[in-house]
């Protein structure tokens, strides 16, 4: 198993390269992302179906979290407010 | 572009795909095979990226891909097939960009996702399928929450059950539909190989401390997340007492689903004939008993979109329509036509099963109208059930039409997650039977791939269709 660190919304968090990125913010979470409306919105299939679970890596926005392996210094922004995932 | 001429494409790299493109392989065929997910195994499969098989089931997987490569397969994972065009041409995206394939002949064992159906407070972080809590588990060794409820109905909450137990992560409240135990006992006596399997699973479930027949979860309730849980009784009939309803504080997870639903939309895309059973997951694509042949030549399908059945059946599914497709394009050994009636014959007794497990945990009749007029149905397009209510009241009937009234079903997932309820909805305000509400006709891109290779691919195949 190899240790990385990765950036979620700017901070540093240790993480498992590999593993899927939404199980690591699940963990961090449940909250990933708010609607337009504001709604917070989670991990919900798990498996690329819903687009519940979307995140900016890398720049990149709407990328599912559930089908991202992490990776060595991903970054990760949630546009959740204060920062940080609640 | 990265283009790839094979003989046989199989899309899916489950039970099924994995069958089906060894058996084809083994025939002589090239074959190549594209999965989405970061290693081949899908759902029933599933291989730890970080461990390797961990466990003898996700072992037997392990074993069947690197018999499917033995056999000279080539394997492309993380690649989603995003369009497929007549004449067997197939666009893929993986990490590196597009990928086109141009197949003679292609195998769709393209699997199947947890089926779920709106409620309030079901939009809230903490709620999920139990799949995704399986995934999140195997594949990130994360508990889904510290306090979990498992909601829904079949066989398939056992298994997460145990596979929580595995991680420590047992949950607190284990709520099943169904309480009637008589039929599950008659199955299993005419299926009697199937026993052990059913103790082990009926074990799991009785690790959770609290578990209750004859419930379903009627809301969710929490601020930024699910923080509570109200349940009510449900009778044979599928009526929800809500007046019985109470409310269990201090849970942190919640896992609802209803079994299955067959992912169909390359079958569709490809055109091939689909029928509906409520039972078998909902609509799912039609494939000959004896071939795996769909309607539309050259196509075959194998496996839970072929109608919800499980693991066994989708091997054997595959590996008939693997050989078949084979066959069919002149690779075939004398042993072949032996082989193919046996597999026939074991596949009509392995789905029998597998329907008939299906047909005794039906989610109930009422399901989708848990949902109140505020509750939100649609979940990529926020469209409540109310909306969707007017729409058909102003005369829509069918699933498709409520999408271009309402928008539900337009968004990024193309209806996949709330087509189900949608149609049940219509069907249940209209008072006509759900299979006449259609599905979700899918577009292109199936999956959201960026619209320079969208263009490119589409330009290359002269279709110029990129709506
Ligand atoms: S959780 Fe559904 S796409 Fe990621």
């Amino acid at each position: 198993m190899s240790e990385v660190t990765i950036f979620v919304d700017g901070e540093p968090v240790p993480a498992e390269a590999g593993r899927p990125l939404g199980a690591l913010m699940h963990r961090l979470g449940p909250a990933m992302r708010r609607t337009e409306e504001g709604a917070p919105r989670g991990l919900f299939c798990g498996m690329g179906v819903c687009f519940d679970c979307l995140v900016t890596i890398d720049g990149v926005a709407d990328r599912r979290a559930c089908m991202t392996p992490i990776r060595d210094g991903m970054r990760v922004e949630t546009g959740l407010a204060g920062g940080t995932p609640s | 572009m990265r283009r790839i001429e094979t003989d046989i494409l199989v899309v899916g790299g489950g039970p099924a795909g994995l069958s089906a493109a060894t058996s084809a392989a083994g025939a002589g065929a090239r074959v190549d095979l594209v999965d989405a997910g970061a290693a081949p195994g899908g759902q029933y499969w599933m291989q730890d990226p970080v461990a390797g098989a961990t466990t003898t089931q996700s072992a037997e997987g392990s074993a069947a891909i690197a018999a499917a490569r033995a056999a000279g397969v080539a394997i492309h994972s993380g690649a989603e097939v995003w369009a497929a065009f007549p004449g067997g041409e197939i666009m893929a995206h993986d990490a590196e960009g597009p990928v086109v394939f141009q197949a003679r002949s292609i195998v769709v064992a393209s699997g199947a996702q947890d089926r779920v159906y709106p409620f309030p407070g079901w939009t809230l972080p903490g709620v999920m399928t139990p799949g995704a809590g399986q995934r999140l588990a195997k594949l990130g060794k994360t508990a889904p929450g510290k306090r979990i409820a498992l909601a829904g109905n079949g066989p398939f909450l056992y298994a997460v059950a145990a596979t929580l137990a595995s991680i420590d992560a047992t949950p607190k409240l284990l709520l099943e539909s169904g309480k009637a135990r008589a039929p599950m006992l008659g199955l299993l006596a005419r299926h009697p190989a199937r026993i052990a399997e059913a103790v082990s699973l009926l074990a799991a479930a009785r690790a959770v401390p609290n578990w209750r027949r004859g419930h379903v979860v009627t809301e969710a309730l929490g601020e930024d997340r699910v923080e509570a849980i109200r349940i009510a009784p449900v009778d044979d009939a599928g009526t929800v007492d809500t007046a019985r309803s109470e409310r269990i504080d201090g849970i942190d997870a919640l896992l609802v689903g209803w079994g299955f639903r067959p992912m169909i939309e390359l079958t569709a895309l490809l055109r091939c004939r689909h029928a509906y059973d409520r039972a078998l997951g909902g609509w799912y694509c039609v494939a000959s008993p004896a071939t795996g042949l769909t309607s539309v030549e050259g196509v075959y399908a194998a496996g839970e979109v072929t109608g919800i059945a499980g693991s066994r059946p989708a091997r054997l599914s595959g590996a008939l329509a693997g050989l078949s497709a084979a066959a069919g394009l002149g690779f075939a050994s004398p042993g072949n036509e032996e082989r193919r009636k046996r597999l026939v014959r074991a596949l009509a007794s392995a789905r029998s099963f597998g329907h008939e497990l299906g047909r005794l945990a039906p989610p109930p009749a009422g399901i989708a109208d848990l949902a109140n007029d505020d509750t939100i149905v649609c979940r990529c397009e926020n469209v409540t059930r109310g909306e969707i209510a007017a729409a058909l009241a102003e005369g829509t009937r069918a699933v498709a039409g409520a999408k271009m009234w309402t928008r539900a079903g337009m968004g990024r997932c193309q209806g996949r997650v709330c087509g189900s309820a949608v149609a049940e909805i219509a069907a249940s305000l209209g008072g006509t039977e759900i299979a006449a509400a259609g599905f979700n006709p899918p577009r292109i891109p199936l999956r959201p791939v960026p619209l320079p290779a969208v263009l490119e691919a589409t330009r290359a195949a002269g279709t110029g269709e990129t709506h």
